[in-house]
Formats: structure tokens, C-alpha cells, sequence
């Protein structure tokens, strides 16, 4: 069974339907591409799987477990992590506590050694092991996501909800970045579902792309079927 | 700044605390118990508006509920009042956990005009509740202890304020004390990692609403008169100006603060209901020079370090 499932997911906000009976799948083990023009509602469906809020309607199911509704400190004990579009690092502790905190969170009855070491590892696994002593504001955007990132690892997820990471890199950095998120299935055994406007990332990345488009799935196929696909050429620049 | 090295400052301080008032007279002995009651008040008030970012307007208020509860058992029902005190304590815990969950999905000034509300419904009813609290006039409470004697309480009040800022150490350096932090810098971030916000609310206004219960109801029995002062909108503005100018979020801040204000008052007494001016002034300068208080300052001109140890104070 699918590690990620959503069936007839909608959300509306007031009078504006941001999403309307979304149906997808992840599996596990896989690297999934969620695009769409702006707005098609990437993030709000991203809300609604990790707990930020309640759908509408509509079932989601993780790891066999019926998570519709639950708040999101309980979805990522399940196992399921994320990280923010626009980053939310906690600004005023210093990187190492903020990776600290995610790990105390999975692992309540370690000793503070353990804690720190772990959160040392996530921290130099993402690159950022100079910066542990300073605080999370005085980091440039770039290391905030990456923070964000280390944080979200250190949850030890099965599912890692990626929003726009590759924002603001140069083309050398993103296929850095690519390998990364790579190795994150590769070295650690991790599903990943991705949020990003970078096309081409996506699709070196990812085994299958969702397409959202006005807050329907417009289609779900490989990168390749995606590409060629008149809907999604139409979607993205119009008659 | 190591565990070790910390204890033994700690030390110095305490020992230095337990020979100080020997020197002093009747009132500066006076002056250093009060402090010590607005240290207990200062500090807990921090757990919830400095650790976790909730800016509680009834904490006088709590205050108030352990000095009224004790001293009207002791009154009403003949109970010691140490017993009386752990009530109080109790009922204040009880209340605050109320307070706090009634607040749950309340931020920032929300919280704060709910609690705020609290604090004056209880106001009005202490006042107006004259058969059992005697209103403005006062309840006449016993004493700790048979036999009046001010040193006493001095060791007493330090006794008690350390036993509190231990307990609020420990939570604060403890995992629990991450979690604080965390929903204080971004609530919906901390929810993401797996922290149970509204526990960790919770759990903050309850563990701070009973200090500020054991506090009021020490404090009560120290006066031997219980007034509606103490669950006074002057005295949370007071505790709330302490630990703002002593510094906020930061474990020294408050005790500094408390002593400092409570010291300075004295001082400016003469000048009658002017030294509420001189209040406001000192709030001013600090708040444009300061503004993570006096611990702040002097985080701003110590030697940057290039490896900040995790623990801090």
C-alpha cells in the first residue's frame, strides 16, 4: 500500500475553494514532484496532509493510518516531516537547539548527550556544523532552508514534505541540491514529496510529478509524460 | 559558563544572601523580604511570558488566590497556615491550569486581555466579598510561626525563592525547557517537529500559577494582613516591569530586576505617588538602551564567542 494517500481531499477558504477533491498517491520509496502554476495549491495541500489544518473533506491516509484532522505534532510522530516555504527556523535558539528540539521531540527518554550528537549529525549532514553556536536568525536564507531541512530530519521521518528548496540557488547549487534530496532516498530510505518551481530539478529528481492546477490534479504521470502533456503546457503558459 | 563553575557562583551568592541581613536593621531586612517575594513572582511570570510567550496579565492575581485561600482557612477553619500554603498552592495550580487551557488557541493580546479580565473579576470579588475577605480593609492572618521575628522569614522567603528558581532551572535547561522555547519562537514551526503545544502551554501556566500561589500565600502570612494590593493590576505591572528591565526570556533577568525595582522604590518613596514617574522613566530608558533588559546589556558587550555553549543563562 501506498505509504501517502489522499482521496477527495478539498479545502476551501471562506468562498474560495483552494483545493477540490484532490486524489493522489505516494509510494514508498519514491521521490514525488508536486507543480503547478502559482496558486494551483501546492502548499495548502501540504497543510492539509502535515496537520496545519483540517480539510474540508476528505480522507488522508498515512502509513496505513487515517491522519485527517490530526494536529501536526501528531502527524510527525507518525513519521512525517516538513519544511516551510517560507522558512520558520526558531530565531532566537541557536541552530543546534533548533535541531534539538526535533530530536528530544522523537526521542523524550535519551540523555542530552545522545540528543546533541544526533542533532551534530543533522547539522553536518546538511552542511551547517560550523554554525551550530550561532542564532538561527543571523543565517542567510539558503542556510535557514537547509536548518530547516536538518530539523526536519532529525524527526527521523518516513516522509519528508519538501516546499520550494531550491529557491533563490544558482544552476552548479541546484544540482547539488538535486543529489541531495537523492541521497536522502538513496542513504537514509526516505519518501519524499516535493514542492518546487524549479522544472528542471524535478524532473532529474523525482519518479512521478502531480500536477495542481486551480486546485484540481490536472494529471499524475512520470517527468516525461508530464512534459509533453498539452494540459499541463496549457496550464503553465496559457492558450 | 560550566555546571561547576555556576554552582560555585551560586554558592557565593546564597551564602552571601544568608549572612546579609545579620548587619541590617528591621526595615532593610523588610525591604530584602519583599524582594525576595517579587524574585519568586518575577521569575515565574518569566517561565510563561519569557519562555513560552505567554503574556499573562493574572499573575498577581494567582498571587492572590494563595494568599486569600491560606489566610482564610487559617481564619475561617483554624488550619496551620504551612498548610493553608500548600492549599493555596494547590487551588492557584488548579486555577491556573484552567486559565491556561481556557487560553490555548489565544495569542498574544488575546491572552493577555482574558487574563487580564480574570484578574479584575477576581479584584471585585475579593473587594466586594466582605464577609469572607474583609474587603479593602484587610484579613488578619496569623503568622508562620508563633513568635514574630523578621530574620526568620527572611530565611524562610530565601528558602522558598530558591526552591522555586531551582525548579524553574531545572525545567528551563531539561527538554521540557527546549519545547518552552520552541512554541515561544514560532508556534506552528514547533508543532512540526512533534512538540505538543498546547501541553507545553498548559503545563507552563499551571507550573507558574502555582509558584505565584505558594508566593502570595508566604507573602500574606509575612504581611499578617491581606489586602486586595496583592492581586493588584499595580503589583502585575510591577512583576511585569521587573522582569522586562531585568531582562525577559533570560534566567538572571528577573532576580536582578526584582531586587533592583523593589530597592530603587525605596528610595524614590519620598516623592510620594511620583515615584510611579520614576517607574515609568526607568521602563523608558531601559526599553530604548536595553532592550533585552539588564542581562541583555551585558550580553551585548561581552567578547562575542565563537562557539556559544548551549546552555545559556
Amino acid at each position: 500500500m501506498a505509504l501517502l494517500e489522499g482521496r477527495n481531499v478539498s479545502k476551501s477558504f471562506g468562498g474560495v475553494q483552494a483545493l477540490s477533491q484532490v486524489d493522489f498517491t505516494v509510494e514508498r520509496g519514491t521521490i514525488v514532484g508536486l507543480i503547478g502554476p502559482n496558486g494551483a495549491g501546492k502548499t495548502t495541500l501540504f497543510n492539509a496532509v502535515a496537520g496545519a489544518f483540517k480539510p474540508t473533506s476528505g480522507r488522508i491516509v498515512f502509513d496505513e493510518a487515517d491522519i485527517t484532522g490530526l494536529p501536526a505534532n501528531a502527524v510527525c510522530r507518525l513519521g512525517m516531516a516538513r519544511t516551510f516555504q517560507v522558512t520558520r527556523p526558531f530565531g532566537a535558539m541557536t541552530c543546534l537547539e533548533n535541531v534539538m528540539v526535533a530530536a528530544i521531540n522523537r526521542h523524550p527518554q535519551k540523555p542530552r548527550a545522545f540528543i546533541e550528537s544526533m542533532a551534530r549529525e543533522k547539522l553536518s549532514f546538511v552542511g551547517l556544523a560550523e554554525m551550530e553556536g550561532f542564532e538561527a536568525r543571523h543565517l542567510n536564507v539558503i542556510q535557514k532552508k537547509r536548518l530547516e531541512m536538518a530539523r526536519a530530519l532529525a524527526t527521523e521521518p518516513k516522509l519528508l514534505m519538501l516546499d520550494e528548496v531550491l529557491g533563490g540557488l544558482n544552476t552548479q547549487e541546484i544540482s547539488q541540491a538535486v543529489e541531495f534530496i537523492r541521497s536522502l532516498r538513496d542513504q537514509l530510505g526516505l519518501t519524499v514529496l516535493w514542492i518546487e518551481h524549479v522544472m528542471g530539478a524535478i524532473m532529474q529528481a523525482a519518479e512521478r510529478v502531480i500536477v495542481l492546477d486551480q486546485g484540481q490534479v490536472l494529471m499524475a504521470g512520470t517527468p516525461a509524460e508530464v512534459v509533453n502533456d498539452p494540459r499541463v503546457i496549457q496550464a503553465y503558459l496559457g492558450e | 559558563m560550566t555546571g561547576k563553575k555556576l554552582a560555585v557562583i551560586a554558592a557565593i551568592i546564597l551564602s552571601g544572601m544568608c549572612v546579609l541581613p545579620l548587619g541590617l536593621g528591621i526595615y532593610p531586612q523588610h525591604v530584602l523580604i519583599v524582594s525576595l517575594f517579587y524574585v519568586m513572582m518575577a521569575s515565574s511570570w518569566n517561565l510563561l511570558a519569557g519562555y513560552t510567550g505567554q503574556v499573562s496579565f493574572g499573575h498577581a492575581a494567582m498571587a492572590g488566590i494563595g494568599a486569600y485561600t491560606s489566610g482564610i482557612l487559617a481564619v475561617k477553619a483554624g488550619l496551620h497556615p504551612w498548610i493553608g500554603v500548600c492549599i493555596g498552592t494547590a487551588i492557584a495550580a488548579l486555577l491556573g491550569f484552567g486559565l491556561g487551557a481556557l487560553c490555548l488557541k489565544m495569542g498574544g493580546i488575546y491572552l493577555s486581555l482574558t487574563t487580564l479580565a480574570f484578574s479584575q473579576i477576581l479584584h471585585i470579588v475579593i473587594v466586594n466579598e466582605y464577609n469572607v475577605t474583609r474587603g479593602t480593609m484587610g484579613l488578619q492572618v496569623p503568622g508562620l510561626m508563633d513568635e514574630y521575628s523578621k530574620i526568620t522569614y527572611y530565611y524562610i522567603m530565601l528558602a522558598a525563592a530558591v526552591l522555586i528558581l531551582a525548579i524553574l532551572y531545572r525545567m528551563i535547561h531539561s527538554n521540557l525547557g527546549l519545547n518552552f522555547r520552541a512554541v515561544q519562537n514560532d508556534e506552528a514551526a514547533a508543532k512540526s517537529v512533534g512538540v505538543r503545544v498546547l501541553r507545553v502551554r498548559v503545563l507552563a501556566f499551571t507550573v507558574a500559577s502555582a509558584m505565584a500561589g505558594f508566593a502570595g500565600g508566604l507573602y500574606g502570612h509575612y504581611l499578617l494582613l491581606i489586602t486586595p494590593e496583592i492581586p493588584s493590576l499595580d503589583l502585575q505591572f510591577k512583576v511585569l516591569a521587573m522582569t522586562v528591565i531585568g531582562g525577559m526570556g533570560s534566567f538572571l533577568g528577573p532576580i536582578l530586576g526584582a531586587f533592583a525595582l523593589n530597592i530603587l522604590e525605596e528610595y524614590i518613596r519620598v516623592y510620594g505617588e511620583y515615584h510611579v514617574l520614576v517607574f515609568g522613566l526607568v521602563a523608558l530608558v531601559v526599553a530604548r538602551f536595553a532592550p533585552n533588559g539588564l542581562t541583555g546589556l551585558w550580553r551585548k558587550f561581552r567578547p562575542v564567542r565563537t562557539q556559544p555553549a548551549v546552555k545559556q543563562i
